[in-house]
This record gives structure tokens, C-alpha cells and sequence, in this order.
């Protein structure tokens, strides 16, 4: 997939430390790549001389001696270049510790994040150490794909681990805005949880359990589904299946409904997270439906998702040998805020139909639309759905009930097939029968739900929302002014000179090393660049302390831009 | 990719010899995937009789992808005896005609201590911190905890670290994880058979990874001394044969204390299984979910982790639960401790997906840290409950004069049913098998275990006297052909037709 390759594209342009760096990395690679040619051409040359050797016996043990040396040095020396390709995509992050009231801690951590894109104590992946590289032969070459695959995708995520802001133990740590996380009701989840009903255990709960779901389980999310859904007929607990996440659910759904290379449309920029669910255990391809910021005649608002487009990015699919089997979409929309109407989805689901193609629908932000003008419909809640066996939809407590913690998610379908066959991997994405237990009494709660849980939730969403797009807006920043999902999706492309992706991925690093963690529209295969996702679902002291950091970095990032026109000019 | 591995048609289909491959050969899935194996187009086999895949996947196979067709399978006849009981399930006062589980092993004697200890005050915290997004390794308190455990209970020579530790939800993750992240597609492990089938399953359903199995037999010769020893020899020529067949082995695994067999490797036959890993660079995973399930103290079980200087240390990865141990198998939590951190690191790659609750892991460590209640009040009382219901179990097989193997671990016996069958033959042992059913309870024949010798069952006794009571009496009844519920000649006479072979048959899952 060509945005993995984005992700560790070196940027050209020779700016502060970073330039320095890269130049270093690029010597590196290209040394690197020499050695690594060599040694091929060798071991050409060892199979090629073979035959002339008199004993045979001897010979083969020879050979098959000098091979595995050479796999053990090819080995070495292409995950060297991996990390290499990784630490570039890590960037500068500490060398230049623009925060200058940094404490000597943080500027050793740095120092070694600048040598190793992992974590400081896993001195395994430093490139000093060969023989510690070394190890990675024991991997399948897909294990070593899923590792640097994550490594990539959640680098950010494991520096914050290690480094959280803390508004008393910790002022100086990141603070992540990158990850749609909603901490804005901890207060009350953790008491409702801590609430005598919740523990309770009996012997069915210590055992094997039904692999779908404990039956009150399935009984409960299908009520909840049919109440909070508004849907026309109770919903059957026979179409429920539970797992540890919407992840795994997804997961679950692309392996029993493509084979590998068979590929689902996906209207892009996207939460991408489907991109790696997709290429981890499934071996999926994501088709994109790139959408556009840019107001027309034909995308009346910005990044609508039209039929046409749907229908043109299938038929160019199909033109190429791609086997489409479905469709994802994502509703409220993530990182967009987009909420779609009735009638939007009627015509998805519709050329969905035509085309037989199955519909992946997820629904996980469906409880925090907080913009009370807006409606959010669930596809459950359509008098009759178009191909009601092909689709199938997700949802979870991570988002709107803010506990993410829990790995829960749920797969309704009418197709008995599809939920059989996901309920084969009960065994793999189990939940634990205590959490089960817990689950099922929270949802049944619709009282606190209804009077306490909601209405605190999104007046609080309904708050941070508002802060958070003043400040934008006092910033002059482009933005999408929705009103659903824990960020927003804005536009940044004015502090980009070129406007491309290494300049949007530096600005990135900037605010990282401002120890403010967004994300970057490339991580949604967003196809125009500039384009980031900020959370809001936060406590209030630390949006405001996360936009002072913001600012800084955008007034940093104006400065150079105001010296390189200079320079630029000077130079014609 | 998951496409069958063109090597599959080279192995061949007749004469399975003591390594024959198992052609993701499972405890359910035999004549499927032989079948499957032969046809590169992925159509399912016309196979009739218990657990008809044809029957289901075929009826509306659009909505599938063709692997999706397989995976429902593994669902669907893994249901066919589990249902039967779910539908009919004993209970004392409600149904007491119900049918006796003695075929999943799991321990559920000990629900009472249990449920006390996780009902105290201490197990109840919420936090914030465990509501969130995880370390997907697991959170760093339980892994810390997870160390001591192990570094006490398998007496590692040295403490274990923390960040060797992965913890995720259960063993059956883990085994699909490892599976994933050691080999490519259509590559395989070795294992010795009889083992627990389900195995299978975890390492195919998204791994695409095969079995291998190393056959053992009951028979007692100059060499092995006592049945089903497993001995290198017979390893290495697993190994030739897979390699011969072109199937690429990447590693062993071994299962201590054993499921269906109760045995118990000395640390000097576990050294040499892992030295002749070493030989071949194989991994080794090593599955201890039984480690303190072992009532007979003159067992004398040792971990693996607690072997001065491992042959090979960076391929040697070891896994436990509490599923058994603490017979909580509806808890859903597993470890691995590997010394290889990119292996480590792996798994937690794909932790993901197989993450467990914030609250369970804190419950866990919670648990885990307890050594006074585990030690004093848990574990004796767990032992002897186990020995009691043994040797009660045990009795009554030497009053029938049927010949069993259990070695004080683990919660069965490996019962040799030879006798009863007219006939030695797989077929047979499905219909043996099918008669305990109807007679109301529930066993697990040998075939689900991969067994090679047709007629031996798998017997668990770790259930209250009552039902045990209940449960031995219906199974003297059948063999004494005194069963109270008539053989359904309809039932018997579908699986005659359906099955040529005696292989083709759909032995009940095996948990």
C-alpha cells in the first residue's frame, strides 16, 4: 500500500537539525544498500561456482554453512535498514528540544528516541547493536511486518505511555490529542462501576462461555441496540456476536468475508485503524474513495461522500482486477464529524445492493452526536434495509461510554452465516465473563444512562467543543464545525510551504516536540495534505494547557515560514 | 496468503505413516481438509453424516469468502456435541436427566473459594487508568506480578522480568499469535498426538499455520517404557518425514503437563526435546496450563523455566493461564514469557486484538499476588479435591476393569475403551462415543486428540462427587450394555452411509 510507503518518505527540505539528520540517515541507507548488494552478488557468485567443486558431500555442507551465513547477514542488514527507515519516520523528535524548559530527564530519553524509534529500555533495536538485531531471524517475515507495522503506526502512542502529562506529577509530559480517547466522564464511569451490582460472580462467569457472547449478554446489547437504534422490530440476540473490541469485530468480518487480496471501498480520509486491521491478520486491501475539501458544484460541502464517486471508484477497481466485496463506512464519520442523513444512506446502502456488495457499518461514535439539531440514524433503524444479508454493523463501549480499557465490541447482522463464522473466532477474542457481567449491567441501566450518563456526556462534549473551536477560530484555522465524534478535523495547510506530506509530517514532529501528540491526515489517507485531527474530549485544564502548546508551535512554525519566503526572495 | 500450500499436494493422501502431516488436520475438521487439500478451488467435499459442512456452506456460500466458508465450519461442528448437551445439560434438581459434561476439561470443584476470594473487598477497584487505552502488552503492574508468580511457582533459577511477560486473553490467543508471528502461511508445527485438538483451530484460523504430528503409542516396548512416550527419535523422524513431505517445520510444541495423557516430562527428557530443538532451530512453545494442577506430589513436576541454562533460550517461549490452574477457563486470561523480546514484541503487535479488560487485569494481579491464600487455603484444598474425585474415577475403572493412564496431573484420565470396540476403528469409536451421549453423558473420543489408536477416551473427573457419581454410573451402563436410552438406529444408520472412511467423521470439539 503506497501510504506505508508515505509514512517513512524522507522530507527534502534542509531545515534545522533535521536536514543534518536525514542527510546522516541518507548515507547510512545508501551504505547500507551497497552492503547489502554485495553480499547478494556474492552469494550469486558461491551458487554459481558451486559445480565446480569436487566433493559433494563436503561441498553441500560448505554451501549450506555459507548460506545460512549469508540469510543470517541479509536478515541483519535488512532490518537494520527497516529501523533506519523507521527512526526516519520518527524524526528529529528530541534532538532539537524546542521546549526549552525541558528537564535533563526528558533530554536523555530524547537522545535515545534520536537513536531508536523504540522504546529507550528495548536496547534490542538500537542499530549499535548488531548481534542484537540479529535475533530477528527468528521471526516469520510476516511477524517482522506486523512488528514494524505497529511500531510505525503506534510510535506516538508508545512515547506517551511512557510520558503523560499529568497536571501535578508530570507539567512537562505529552499530552495526547492524537488518540480519540473520551476522558470527559472517567468521574462517572468509575462510579457507576464501582456500584455493588457490578460485582457479582458465579460460577458460569469463571467458565467456558458461549463463544458469541454470554446469552444475557447478547440479550442485553440487543435491547440497547433496539432502544438506542430506534429500531422498528426487536432487534435478535441470535444476530449478536461480542468480542474483545470493534477491532477484533472488523478483523473478524474482513477474514470470513474476503479472501486475502479481495479488497472492501473505504471513503477516505478514514480512521486507520481499518488500514491496519486490514493488512494484520487478514491480508485486506483497502480501496480508497478519496474525498474532497474543495466546495463544487458536484460536493456541495466539503469531503461529501457522493454514489458517484462510490460507483467510479468500484468500476476503477474492477478495471484493474480488483475483487470489491464490500463497503466500509463509518457513521458518525471518524476523523471527519460527519453525520450522514437518511437519505445519504439509502443511496449507499442501495449501490451497495447493486453491486453486491456487503456493507461494514460502524457506529461506535453513535451516542455522542451532542449537537442537538443533528440526527444521527442508525442503518438498524431503516424500515427495510436494502440487502439486510450484507449488512453488518459495529459497535462499541470504547467511545461513547468512554472505556476503552474494557475491549468490547459488537457485531449485529442478520446473516446467520457471517455471525457463525465470526463466532468461530470466539476462542481468539474472548471476553472475560466477569467483564461480560459488568457489561450487561451497565447497558441495562437506561435510567442512569438516560439521565445522568447522556446529558452529562454531551454537555460536557457540547463545552469542550466550543473552547475548542474558538481558539481555532481566534487562530484564523479552517476547520469542520460538526457536531459528533470526540475531534475535529482542521486544516493546517497554511503553515505548509510546499504543501505536501513532508512538510505536513515536520509539522507533525513540531508539535511532538512541543510534546503535544495530533494526528496527521496522512494517517487517514487523506489525500490532500495539511490536514490534522484534534481531540477534545478532555479535561478543560488540559485542552487549554494543549492549545498553549498548539499556539506556540504555530507561531514557530509561521516564523520559519516568514524566513524562507525571505530567503527565497532574497535568493531570486 | 491463505491459500492451501502447493506442497499439500504432494504429500501423500493414503498410508499415514508415524509423521504423517495433518493437513490443518483438526479435532473436528479431518475429512474436510483432506478433501479440501485435494481441490486448489477451495469447494467444500461432499461429506455427509455429523457436522455436514456441504449442508450449510453450501447453501449460500456468496455471502463467504472461501476461507470465511472454512472458519464457519470449525463453528458448526464444533457446535454438533456441545450443542446436544447445551440443549439438555444436567442439573440436579431441574434436570436431572440431563446430560453429564465429562467432556471439557475444566475444574469445577474449587468455584466456591474462588468465587469468595474474587467477591473481597480488594478486587473492586476502579480507576481511571484501567478504563483507558492499555499498554497492549498488558498493564505493567500485572506483568510485574505475572514475573514474580512465574519466577516463584516454576522455580526459575534467576527472577523473571516483566518485560518478557505478554499478557493477553488466554492461551488460544497466544497459540494464534505465535503461530502468526513465527511462521508464514502453510508452514508448520510439530506436535506429539494425542494432544488437545483444539490447537488446531487457534494456530489455523488466522495463522494458516499446520500441525504436524509426532504419533505416539500406547504400546509398551524395550524403548519406550511406558504408552505413549515421546521420545526424540520419534521427533526426528517426524521432522524427516515433514521435511521429506516439504512441509517446512518452525517449531515444537509441547503441552506439560500433557492433555489427554496427565503425563509429566522429567527435566531430563524436557532437556533433550529442547536440545533436539536446538539442533533443527526449532521454537519451542511450551504450553504449562496444567503446571499446578498436579495433585500427586511424587509427580514431581518441573517447568521449563526453572531449567538451569535453557539450550536455547531465544526460541524457547513459554505459556500459562489460570483457566485451568484457577479454573477460571471463562476469565480469559494468558501469558507468555519469552526471553526473545522481538518475539515478545510481536505478540504485543497483535495484542490489539486479543487485549483483555483494565478491571480483569487488575483483578488478576490482585489474585496472583496473594500467596498466602493460594498457597494456604487455594492450593491444598485444590489438590485434594482433585486426588479425591481421581481416585474415585479411578476406582470405579479398575472395578470395570478398564486399563487408564493418569499420572496425579491435570483433570483426566486417558481411558483405553479398545475392548468395547467390535471392530478397531474410528467409525467405531464415534459410534462408542455417540452411545455415551445418548446415554446422557458427554466424553471426548481419542480422535478429537489426534489419537492414532481407534477406542481411548478422554474421562475428566475435576466435577462435584454427585455428578461424577452420576456421570461413571451412565458409562458402566453403556459398557455394560445396559444403556437406558435405546441407540437411535435412524442416527447410526445416516453416519454408515455418509462415512467410507473411518477417518471421515466429525468427533465432538474438544475444549
Amino acid at each position: 500500500m503506497s501510504h506505508r510507503l508515505g509514512m517513512f518518505r524522507m522530507p527534502s527540505a534542509q531545515m534545522r537539525g533535521q536536514g543534518l539528520r536525514n542527510q546522516r540517515i541518507h548515507t547510512h541507507l545508501m551504505e547500507m544498500m551497497l552492503h547489502l548488494k554485495q553480499t547478494i552478488e556474492k552469494n550469486l557468485m558461491h551458487l554459481t561456482t558451486r559445480h565446480l567443486q569436487q566433493d559433494l558431500v563436503l561441498e553441500e555442507q560448505r554451501h549450506s554453512q555459507a548460506a545460512s551465513e549469508q540469510e543470517a547477514l541479509l536478515g541483519r542488514l535488512m532490518y537494520q535498514l527497516v529501523n533506519l527507515l523507521q527512526s526516519g519516520a520518527m524524526g528529529g523528535l528530541g534532538l532539537q528540544p524546542s521546549c526549552p524548559s525541558l528537564d535533563v530527564r526528558h533530554d536523555v530519553r530524547g537522545g535515545q528516541w534520536a537513536q531508536s524509534p523504540r522504546q529507550p529500555d528495548w536496547p534490542v533495536h538500537q542499530l549499535s547493536d548488531l548481534e542484537a538485531t540479529f535475533v530477528s531471524q527468528h521471526l516469520s517475515s510476516r511477524g517482522i511486518d506486523i512488528s514494524a507495522l505497529y511500531h510505525s503506526s503506534f510510535q506516538d502512542y508508545k512515547i506517551y505511555q511512557r510520558d503523560k502529562y499529568h497536571e501535578d506529577k508530570n507539567t512537562m509530559g505529552f499530552i495526547n490529542l492524537g488518540l480519540s480517547e473520551n476522558k470527559l466522564c472517567l468521574d462517572l464511569m468509575t462510579e457507576r462501576l464501582s456500584q455493588s451490582d457490578m460485582n457479582y460472580i458465579e460460577d458460569d462467569l469463571l467458565q467456558y462461555p458461549d463463544w458469541r457472547g454470554q446469552p444475557f449478554l447478547r440479550e442485553e446489547v440487543a435491547r440497547f441496540l433496539t432502544y438506542y437504534c430506534k429500531v422498528p422490530d426487536q432487534l435478535d440476540p441470535e444476530n449478536v456476536v461480542v468480542l474483545n473490541g470493534c477491532s477484533s469485530v472488523f478483523s473478524t468480518l474482513a477474514m470470513v468475508l474476503c479472501d486475502p487480496g479481495e479488497a472492501f471501498l473505504i471513503p477516505a480520509p478514514f480512521y486507520g485503524g481499518f488500514a491496519f486491521s486490514a493488512c494484520l491478520y487478514s491480508k485486506v486491501e483497502l480501496i480508497l474513495v478519496h474525498l474532497d475539501s474543495e466546495v463544487t458544484d458536484a460536493n456541495p460541502h466539503p469531503f461529501q461522500l457522493t454514489v458517484d464517486k462510490l460507483e467510479q471508484a468500484l468500476l476503477e477497481a474492477r478495471l484493474t482486477g480488483k475483487k470489491v466485496r464490500g463497503l466500509i463506512l463509518i457513521n458518525p464519520q471518524n476523523p471527519l464529524g460527519d453525520v450522514y442523513s437518511r437519505d445519504s444512506l439509502q443511496g449507499y446502502l442501495e449501490f451497495a445492493k447493486k453491486y453486491h456488495l456487503h456493507v461494514i457499518i460502524d457506529e461506535i461514535y453513535m451516542l455522542s452526536v451532542f449537537d442537538e439539531f443533528i440526527t444521527f440514524h442508525s442503518v438498524l433503524s431503516m424500515e427495510s434495509l436494502p440487502d439486510p444479508n450484507r449488512t453488518h454493523v459495529i459497535w462499541g463501549t470504547s467511545k461513547d461510554f468512554g472505556i476503552s480499557g474494557f475491549r468490547f465490541g459488537v457485531l449485529y447482522t442478520h446473516n446467520r452465516e457471517v455471525a457463525s463464522a465470526v463466532s468461530s473466532f470466539g476462542y481468539l477474542h474472548g471476553i472475560s465473563g466477569i467483564a461480560q457481567h459488568k457489561l450487561c449491567r451497565l447497558l441495562q441501566d437506561r435510567e442512569w444512562i438516560d439521565k445522568v450518563y447522556l446529558p452529562t456526556y454531551r454537555s460536557r462534549l457540547q463545552i469542550a467543543h466550543g473552547y475548542m473551536t474558538k481558539k481555532l477560530e481566534a487562530l484564523g484555522i479552517p476547520f469542520l464545525n460538526r457536531g459528533s465524534g470526540l475531534y475535529i478535523w482542521m486544516n493546517l495547510k497554511m503553515y505548509l510551504d510546499p504543501c505536501t506530506f513532508e512538510e505536513e509530517l515536520l509539522l507533525h514532529r513540531r508539535f511532538l516536540d512541543n510534546k503535544l501528540i495530533l494526528s496527521r491526515g496522512r494517517t487517514y489517507m487523506c489525500k490532500e495534505p495539511g490536514w490534522f485531527r484534534i481531540t477534545f474530549a478532555d479535561k478543560p485544564l488540559l485542552l487549554k494547557q494543549a492549545m498553549h502548546r498548539f499556539y506556540q508551535v504555530l507561531s514557530e512554525q509561521k516564523q520559519d515560514l516568514i524566513m524562507k519566503q525571505l530567503e527565497n526572495a532574497q535568493r531570486e | 496468503m491463505f491459500t492451501l500450500p502447493q506442497k499439500e499436494s504432494k504429500a501423500p493422501t493414503t498410508c499415514p505413516g508415524p509423521a504423517s502431516t495433518q493437513d490443518l488436520d483438526s479435532n473436528h475438521g479431518d475429512g474436510l481438509e483432506r478433501e479440501c487439500s485435494r481441490k486448489p478451488d477451495w469447494k467444500l467435499p461432499e461429506f455427509c453424516g455429523v457436522g455436514d459442512p456441504t449442508a450449510t456452506a453450501s447453501s449460500d456460500s456468496s455471502h463467504l469468502s472461501s476461507r470465511g466458508s472454512i472458519i464457519k465450519w470449525f463453528w458448526d461442528s464444533a457446535e454438533e456435541g456441545y450443542r446436544t448437551y447445551h440443549m439438555d445439560e444436567y442439573d440436579e434438581d431441574k434436570n436431572p436427566s440431563g446430560i453429564i459434561n465429562m467432556g471439557t476439561s475444566e475444574n469445577k470443584l474449587c468455584f466456591d473459594l474462588l468465587s469468595r476470594r474474587l467477591s473481597q473487598s480488594d478486587m473492586l477497584r476502579v480507576e481511571p487508568s484501567l478504563l483507558q487505552y492499555p499498554d497492549w502488552r498488558g498493564h505493567l503492574f500485572l506483568r510485574e506480578e505475572v514475573a514474580r508468580f512465574l519466577s516463584f511457582y516454576c522455580k526459575s533459577p534467576a527472577p523473571l522480568k516483566p518485560e518478557n511477560v505478554v499478557v493477553l486473553n488466554g492461551c488460544a490467543s497466544l497459540f494464534s499469535a505465535l503461530a502468526t508471528v513465527l511462521c508464514e502461511v502453510g508452514e508448520a508445527f510439530l506436535i506429539p498426538a494425542p494432544y488437545y485438538g483444539a490447537i488446531t483451530q487457534h494456530v489455523y484460523l488466522y495463522g494458516g499455520v499446520r500441525l504436524v504430528c509426532v504419533y505416539l503409542d500406547s504400546e509398551v516396548t524395550r524403548l519406550d517404557t511406558r504408552p505413549f512416550q515421546l521420545t526424540v527419535e520419534k521427533l526426528e523422524m517426524a521432522l524427516q518425514r515433514a521435511n521429506f513431505e516439504g512441509v517446512k517445520v518452525k517449531g515444537l510444541i509441547l503441552i506439560n503437563p500433557q492433555n489427554p495423557l496427565g503425563d509429566i516430562y522429567s527435566p531430563g527428557e524436557l532437556r533433550d526435546y529442547l536440545e533436539f530443538a536446538k539442533r533443527h532451530k526449532l521454537h519451542v512453545m511450551v504450553d504449562e496450563v496444567y503446571m499446578l494442577s498436579v495433585f500427586e506430589k511424587s509427580a514431581g513436576y518441573h517447568s521449563v523455566l526453572s531449567l538451569e541454562g535453557l539450550p536455547d533460550p531465544q526460541r524457547t517461549h513459554v505459556m500459562w493461564a489460570t483457566s485451568k490452574d484457577f479454573g477460571m477457563s471463562g476469565l480469559r486470561f494468558g501469558t507468555l514469557y519469552t526471553e526473545n523480546r522481538d518475539v515478545a514484541t510481536a505478540v504485543a503487535s497483535l495484542c490489539r486484538y486479543h487485549g483483555l479488560s483494565g478491571l480483569v487485569q487488575y483483578q488478576m494481579a490482585q489474585l496472583l499476588r496473594d500467596r498466602d491464600w493460594i498457597n494456604q487455603v487455594y492450593l491444598p484444598e485444590n489438590h485434594a479435591r482433585l486426588k479425591a474425585a481421581h481416585t474415585y474415577v479411578a476406582g470405579e475403572l479398575r472395578a470395570l476393569g478398564i486399563p487408564f493412564l493418569g499420572r496425579g496431573a491435570g483433570f483426566f484420565i486417558w481411558v483405553d475403551l479398545r475392548k468395547y470396540l467390535p471392530e478397531a476403528t474410528f467409525k467405531e469409536e464415534m459410534l462408542l462415543w455417540r452411545r455415551f451421549l445418548d446415554n446422557k453423558v458427554l466424553l471426548s473420543c481419542g480422535k478429537a486428540f489426534q489419537c492414532k489408536e481407534p477406542g481411548w477416551f478422554r474421562l475428566v473427573f475435576s466435577d462435584k462427587a454427585h455428578r461424577l457419581c452420576l456421570g461413571m454410573q451412565r458409562v458402566r451402563q453403556v459398557l455394560e450394555g445396559k444403556s437406558q436410552v435405546p441407540d437411535d438406529p435412524a442416527s447410526c444408520q445416516s453416519q454408515e452411509s455418509g462415512n467410507q472412511r473411518s477417518g471421515g467423521e466429525t468427533p465432538p470439539a474438544v475444549l
